[in-house]
């Protein structure tokens, strides 16, 4: 039957990551406001980072995700999403260190030792690189080209919003090896060094990080390069966006919990007119709606992770989670900054950094639409009964 | 060198702690347990202790059924095993009986130090390291704030408000710690997960030689008698600065007899 208690291995866990959280974390938060309002940078430093994540693997927490056989932990899809939600609960961008993007692992054994190891070992950093500035959502109509020339592949082409382009040293690059095919045998994903002569450009955003445009100008590839099999690219790239979407709104849900707590804080203490904010019904009510989202936002999201643990096709239900968790996390965020009134514009607390930072959900690893599209077709197309979810 | 540590779980100083109306004792069920945090820098010290020395750490914890969870936390950081005394019947009970029946629980075990923490942060009587030292006959070395064992002698530093002395004796010994001596380790993710397998001992009173009519809210030899919560601030006074405000501030703090 359905049961929502957790294991008291998942219960430590949680607790781990939230006393971390809590006692490494939360601390450097009013510095990293002052740097990121003063412009000197965003974010943990590397050297903050990098002594975090020394910390943390002092006490094995190190590749949430990554297999036992290659050091990590190899933490479930349930307890993932519960580490996830407690990272959530800061605005600082941290993650433990020693994972690495779950393609690298169909990476051959010379591969992985050029790739895959020292990228868990933190020496080498990747990013992902299919979208285009004519293929985002559509994501098929890619247009970057490679070409054989002797036992070398030829790529020219540009990339864009390239989450982690700027600092990476090797690109995951998907470029179309035979047009007549297309996504359906066509497509073909390079590993691809920095030194081998593509470029990056910083794009600004309304965020406090920004991703990269890549420009592949006549870069030359060994054939060795190639990850996994010539033409099938777009499996892999389908891989890699499927490798847990579920996660995405896990860090918004813990973002909702803080800033909801933050809310409730400021209500009971602001008083106008005489009396505290939490004796307005219209306060209550928008503290109410966002604690109701938040939980069916938990059930969405753990549901989603519980399928991918027992080897169910959960694709319909993580477009879900990370459908609702976009929508509502915008939408509780939002909530509280008007709780807060002015202060909650200003740039003294984290408030309006989550409203900018959480729109991102909305629109990145598939926007709303697309998850909407996603959902629609499963049923309309009978893919998936409606009422069938727990089998 | 095998070594005791004394863990109390305590409701969560994050959350808002409440005391019982019906019986003036802590509502436990009103807030998430934790492990007492001085008794986090106790379990440190063990375990620094044992790695230099060897021997075997053991946790002893005397509490309702949800300490459970702050024995799996010790057991996390490295202890090896843990004796839990757990019995509707100590319920209520206060410092000096709480101090009894961990001495008689020792009295089960094998030992060469006791550490504990020097208080806990919910009922803070700060009592328990004496009074048990008392009960076993045991020297007591308290708010340690470093620790050195040499054979069959033990030396601290004691913390004192204008530096530390230096106390030695002989083992068995018990000993508080303050915050200072050290810095808790994190558990570990590969101890979490084996944490299952250690052994953990649960004791009823009888089991662990403890006399039902020496423990127990009814036997409590101090009582709450009264409580009421803390009186909400006042207030402050604001003080314009019309260029006297340094002298306002002196002035102020002379009243209050800090200058
Ligand atoms: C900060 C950031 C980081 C990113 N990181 C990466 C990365 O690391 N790697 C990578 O490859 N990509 C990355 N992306 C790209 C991201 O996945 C795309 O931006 C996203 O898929 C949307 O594509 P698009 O921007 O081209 O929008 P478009 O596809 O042009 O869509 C524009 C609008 O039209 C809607 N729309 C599109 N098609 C339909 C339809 N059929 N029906 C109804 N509405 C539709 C969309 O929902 C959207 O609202 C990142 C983007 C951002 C902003
Ligand atoms: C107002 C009030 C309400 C109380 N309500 C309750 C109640 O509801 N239920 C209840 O059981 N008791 C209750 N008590 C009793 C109180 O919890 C005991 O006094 C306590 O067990 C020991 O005192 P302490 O926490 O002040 O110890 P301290 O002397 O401050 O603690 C020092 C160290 O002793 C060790 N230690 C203390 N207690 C234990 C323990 N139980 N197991 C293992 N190690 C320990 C720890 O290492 C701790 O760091 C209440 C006491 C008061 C004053």
């Amino acid at each position: 039957m359905v049961d929502f208690s957790l294991t008291e291995e998942q219960r430590e866990i949680r607790n781990w990551v939230r006393t971390f959280v809590e006692r490494e974390l939360m601390p450097l938060e009013p510095e990293v406001l002052r740097r990121e309002r003063n412009g000197e940078g965003h974010g943990l430093t590397p050297q903050e980072l990098h002594d975090l994540r020394q910390l943390a693997k002092k006490s094995d927490f190190w590749g949430i995700q990554t297999p036992v056989e290659y050091g990590g932990m190899g933490l479930d899809a349930v307890t993932t999403a519960l580490v996830e939600i407690e990272l959530g609960r800061t605005f600082i961008p941290f993650s433990f260190g020693g994972g690495a993007d779950n393609i690298l692992f169909y990476a051959n054994e010379e591969q992985k030792k050029r790739y895959l190891l020292p990228t868990i070992a933190g020496e080498r950093k990747s990013c992902f690189a299919i979208t285009e500035p004519g293929a985002g959502s559509d994501a098929k109509a890619i247009r970057t080209r490679a070409y054989k020339d002797g036992d070398h592949w030829v790529i020219n082409g540009e990339k864009t919003f390239i989450t982690g382009g700027n600092e990476a040293d090797f690109a995951m690059v998907f470029a179309v090896t035979d047009p007549e095919k297309g996504a359906n045998g066509g497509v073909t994903c390079f590993l691809v060094d920095r030194e081998a002569g593509w470029r990056s450009e910083p794009i600004p955003t309304m965020g406090e990080w920004g991703p990269a445009s890549l420009v592949f100008d006549n870069v030359r590839v060994p054939e060795s390069n190639v990850l996994g099999e010539v033409g099938k690219g777009f499996e892999l790239a389908m891989k890699w966006i499927g490798r847990g979407r579920y996660l995405l709104p896990a860090r918004a849900l813990g973002a909702c919990e803080r800033l909801l707590s933050m809310a409730i804080d400021y209500a009971n203490t602001r008083e106008t007119f005489g009396k505290p904010l939490a004796e307005r019904q219209a306060i209550q009510w928008m503290i109410a709606d966002s604690q109701v989202e938040i939980e069916a936002l938990r059930l969405l999201v753990l549901h989603a992770a519980w399928q991918v643990d027992n080897g169910r096709d959960s694709r319909h239900a993580q477009s879900i989670a990370k459908l609702y968790g976009g929508v509502k996390a915008n939408e509780i965020v939002d909530r509280v900054l008007q709780i807060h009134g002015g202060m909650g514009y200003t740039r003294e607390l984290p408030i309006e950094r989550w409203y900018r930072e959480l729109r991102l959900l909305r629109i990145y690893e598939g926007t709303d639409e697309i998850q909407r599209r996603t959902i629609a077709r499963d049923l309309l197309k009978g893919y998936v009964k409606v009422g069938a979810s727990l089998g | 060198m095998n070594i005791v540590v004394l863990v109390k779980q305590v409701p969560d100083t994050e959350t808002e702690r409440k005391l019982d109306p019906a019986d003036s004792t802590v509502d436990r069920a009103a807030s998430d347990g934790v492990i007492n945090e001085l008794d986090e820098y106790a379990i440190e010290e063990a375990l620094r202790l044992k790695e230099k020395h060897g021997g075997e750490v053991t946790i002893l914890t005397v509490g309702p059924e949800q300490a459970t969870d702050s024995i799996r936390k010790a057991l996390s950081m490295g202890a090896d095993k843990a004796v839990h005394v757990c019995d509707d019947a100590l319920a209520g009970s206060d410092a000096l009986q709480t101090a009894y029946a961990i001495a008689q629980t020792l009295g089960t075990l094998e030992y060469d130090l006791v550490i504990l923490g020097s208080e806990s942060t919910d009922a803070r009587t700060g009592v328990v390291g004496a009074a048990l030292a008392e009960y076993l006959g045991l020297p007591q070395l308290t708010l340690a704030n470093k620790v050195d064992v040499d054979g069959t002698s033990v030396k601290i530093q004691r913390q004192t408000d204008d530096g530390y002395q230096v106390v030695e004796a002989t083992l068995p010994a018990v000993i508080s710690v303050v915050e200072k001596i050290n810095e808790p380790r994190y558990p570990s993710f590969k101890l979490i997960m084996a944490a299952k397998k250690k052994p953990v001992t649960k004791l009823s009173i009888a089991e662990a030689g403890i006399d039902a009519d020496k423990v127990g809210l009814a036997n409590a030899t101090t009582q709450v008698v009264d409580f009421a919560p803390a009186p909400p601030r006042t207030a402050g006074t604001v003080v314009k600065d019309e260029g006297n405000g340094g002298v306002l501030i002196a002035d102020f703090l002379a009243s209050k007899k800090f200058v």
